[in-house]
């Protein structure tokens, strides 16, 4: 009963606090050229795919769609774009980890791809609307490779206390 | 399998599809929230309300540590500053005093200068750098409106884009676009003040973009201070928006821009000011300016 009001919470706690992490962050960081985005609510899925959903459940997706859409109504007014990208590659997460065990090391890989790919995702939309112009190469420099490799931080950095509650939640739901 | 195969390639198909929906919805509405977003932008605002407390002490006692590094030497280049203040500050009251009383003998009450300023908290700025928004912890409830000027004590930052009960999202200077315009003003001592929109911001250089409107290019130069214009019919006259820094043609060949550096931070906002004109809006008859969508 806790799992199911638990995991929401995180979640939101998690997307409110993506809001006022730039705030945190030191200065030269945002001045600089290099642009970096929190995914942490991204992440926060990413572990609930790999070590909490079971093969014929799909609580990952559900929350990604949830709260993709709570995300986007609160950062950028531009409904679906996150709900859309979050959901799609956090399904494609969970399907390619079918394929490999859930450990620390997959868990990096996948998480850099999915954050590659999210941000991507997210990009191409808002290329297409309009609302960003930003040269391909410079995104991929500027913006791309920083964001992966800051959220990959924040990844290693909330394993150890994140890690053993979300594997026995997960034994618990078969 | 094939089927099942099917199955969720339609299902992805079909999310494609309210995706394209929702955006198309979200941009023709933009600017104005429905019930359900209203409901949530609160919400959320309410918690990062509370989040926001910790995070700002903590990033104050950072900062006051880099204050206190700094102290000495501004205290020295303040005081100079204040010596010479002090007589301006007389010139200025006699100058406004005067300008009351002139005002009063033609029965001019209201100016488009006048504002009545509503203080507000930063309480979270989106995570994600595409669309430069702030969210402030005034809404409807304080008298916060659509399209008003928001501004730190250095100068203009942006303007209301929406409202919820009690929080509103400011869309930043840095954000704007064809659709986001300022209309601003340079000053010149005879009747030649020069006009235009501030209509964009240049990623590269970080500078605001002020085109110039044809009639009045005549002698913009650098170092010459950016206010915004009341003939937008919104915003009110006299909010710095920054300095000129360089001045170019624009892509076309047609019109001049300026490069105008802002002159308020527009990556560090904490507190800011929004600015709501006491002047009544002018109704749809010949001042109709150009109106910010």
């Amino acid at each position: 009963m806790t799992r199911r009001v638990i995991f929401p919470l995180i979640l939101f706690v998690v997307m409110v606090l993506s809001g006022v992490a730039l705030e945190l962050l030191p200065q030269q960081l945002l001045m600089g050229t290099y642009m970096i985005v929190p995914h942490w609510l991204f992440i926060m899925l990413i572990y609930i795919a790999i070590f909490y959903d079971r093969n014929d459940t799909y609580y990952a997706v559900l929350y990604a769609l949830i709260f993709g859409l709570l995300f986007d109504i609160v950062y950028t007014g531009i409904l679906g774009v996150y709900m859309f990208s979050y959901a799609l590659v956090i399904y494609i997460v969970r399907g390619l980890k079918k394929m490999l065990q859930g450990n620390f090391y997959v868990l990096l890989i996948l998480s850099a791809f999915g954050i590659a790919l999210a941000d991507l995702s997210v990009y191409t939309v808002f290329t297409v609307i309009g609302l960003a112009d930003m040269p391909i190469e410079v995104y991929l420099l500027n913006r791309l490779v920083p964001t992966i490799l800051l959220n990959l931080l924040f990844l290693v950095l909330i394993y150890p206390l994140i890690i053993k509650p979300i594997r026995k939640w997960g034994r618990e739901l078969t | 399998m094939n089927f099942f195969r099917s199955k969720k390639l339609f299902i992805i198909l079909i999310g494609f599809i309210v995706l394209v929906v929702l955006i198309g919805y979200s941009l023709n509405n933009r600017g104005h929230l429905n019930v359900g977003e209203k409901i949530v932008s609160d919400a959320v605002g309410w918690v990062q309300n509370v989040a926001q407390a910790p995070v700002t002490f903590v990033t104050d006692i950072a900062s006051n540590i880099s204050d206190f590094k700094t102290t000495y030497e501004e205290n020295q280049v303040l005081r100079e500053q204040l010596s010479q203040q002090k007589s301006v500050a007389y010139d200025l009251q006699n100058l406004e005093e005067e300008n009351e009383e002139l005002r009063s003998m033609i029965d001019m009450t209201e100016t488009a200068r006048d504002y009545e300023p509503i203080y507000a908290t930063v309480i979270a700025r989106s995570p994600e750098q595409w669309v430069n928004q702030v969210t402030i912890n005034r809404g409807e409830n304080d008298g916060v409106q659509e399209n008003m000027v928001v501004r730190t004590a250095e100068g203009m930052i942006g303007k209301v884009l929406h409202t919820s009960g009690g929080t509103a999202t400011v869309q930043l200077l840095t954000g704007f676009d064809e659709f986001n315009r300022v209309s601003a003003t340079v000053l010149r001592e005879d009747d030649s003040d020069i006009f235009g929109m501030i209509e964009g911001f240049d990623e590269e250089t970080e500078m605001l973009l002020f085109r110039i409107i044809e009639e009045s290019d005549t002698d913009i130069e650098e170092g010459d201070t950016v206010y915004s214009s009341e003939l937008g019919g919104e915003f009110p006259a006299g909010i710095t928006i920054g300095e000129v820094n360089e001045v170019v043609a624009d892509q076309y060949g047609l019109t001049r821009i300026a490069m105008v550096e802002p002159a308020a931070d527009l990556f560090d906002i904490r507190n800011v000011i929004v600015v709501n004109r006491s002047i009544d809006q002018p109704e749809d008859d010949v001042e109709e300016g150009d109106d910010e969508s």
